[in-house]
């Protein structure tokens, strides 16, 4: 195994445990805005270790800035979807839970 | 005139763009896919041209150099936090909606600065109402440092709320 | 390596199963709605590693349509709340 395969491989497996809390967020979270939080924020930075990870196996600089690129609109779509969410659940008059 | 040279500077880099992206996605050592990449671009350029203007927005270098590093940080130190919360058994969660005013001018920074709440640590922006920002917060007990964010994308639209430094 | 993708791709694939199973509960079209967000991010994490895998980066391509799709797929469905607003309460009205 070359260097770049293990550190590929070690971002890999520390994607993982963001996935799953993206997933475990979206079963366990109480309300539809923690659930939001959880997916965007856990998931997002789950793709950013498998886009860096594949960046160490990328053969040129295009696939790299094609990694990038993906990463990139994953984040802005990201961000626009969680809002638009969030938004038309308020509007629809959708209470957020809390601690009492 | 000024304006004519604005337009022809936003045409070149626009034109650039495009033709960078294309190189980019396409792979860039194919000859043959320029008989569509050419069409395509003109194309592009012409849409580009139809949507409506805003003003030009130039953003600071410096300030894009600066937000860059402490936007990863922040998006890495969001889902290491959600992570934390979703893991552990006692679930602890204490969310609210909290009030922030804007002192960002509309258009781009305010859109950049929405989106940008999202992946930072804890916070969600829900609803905009005026120069309110209307954010979920997972936490009420801990500051989201959202004036710090402001003063960052000030910064990079060079709005005067972010200071010269 | 390819191995290491593929099963990684695997697991993915199996945190959106469950994950769908909670969105598809709902209660509201609103909750389902993030079903986007999973599909977003989960799924072209799952194509990219496919692409590589395979060793194919056209697959790649599917990852950027995918993404740009759910900011879509969220901007419509918000345009026709009114249509949905009437579905969303009888929803609700049948959870109480």
């Amino acid at each position: 195994m070359t260097v770049t395969e293990i550190i590929t491989t070690m971002l890999l497996l520390a994607s993982l445990p963001f996935f799953l809390a993206g997933t475990l967020g979206l079963l366990r979270f109480p309300d539809l805005y923690c659930r939001l939080h959880a997916l965007t924020k856990a998931d997002n930075l789950g793709l950013g270790l498998v886009v860096l990870a594949l960046i160490f196996q990328a053969d040129n600089v295009q696939q790299i800035i094609r990694l990038l690129l993906t990463w990139l609109l994953v984040l802005i779509a990201g961000a626009t979807v969680a809002h638009l969410i969030a938004r038309k659940a308020r509007g629809d008059g959708h209470k957020h839970w809390s601690r009492q | 005139m000024a304006a004519q040279t604005n337009l022809w500077s936003r045409f070149t880099l626009r034109l650039g763009g495009c033709l960078f992206l294309w190189w980019v996605l396409t792979g860039g050592n194919t000859l043959t896919s320029w008989i569509i990449g050419v069409p395509t671009i003109a194309l592009a350029l012409w849409v580009m041209q139809s949507v409506p203007q805003s003003e030009n927005q130039q953003l600071s270098l410096p300030g894009l150099l600066r937000f860059i590093p402490y936007f990863l940080l922040q998006s890495v130190r969001g889902g290491i936090d959600v992570a934390r919360r979703a893991y552990s058994p006692s679930l602890p969660l204490n969310p609210d909606v909290i009030d922030f005013p804007l002192s960002l001018p509309p258009g781009r920074p305010r859109i950049f600065f929405l989106n940008s709440v999202s992946l930072l640590p804890g916070t969600l922006s829900a609803e905009l109402c005026d120069t309110i920002l209307k954010v979920h917060v997972l936490d009420r007990d801990i500051d989201p440092g959202l004036n710090q964010l402001q003063t960052h994308v000030a910064r990079l639209f060079k709005h005067p709320s972010g200071g010269n430094r | 390596m390819t191995g290491l993708y593929l099963a990684l791709a695997l697991i993915l694939l199996l945190t959106i199963c469950v994950g769908m199973v909670r969105v598809l509960r709902g209660p509201t079209a609103t909750d389902r709605m993030l079903a986007a967000q999973l599909f977003g991010t989960t799924a072209v994490a799952i194509l990219l590693l496919l692409g590589q895998a395979t060793e194919n980066t056209a697959i790649w391509d599917v990852a950027l349509i995918f993404a740009l799709l759910t900011a879509i797929a969220a901007a419509t469905f918000v345009r026709r709340r009114d249509i949905d607003k009437t579905t969303e309460t009888e929803d609700q009205n049948d959870r109480h």
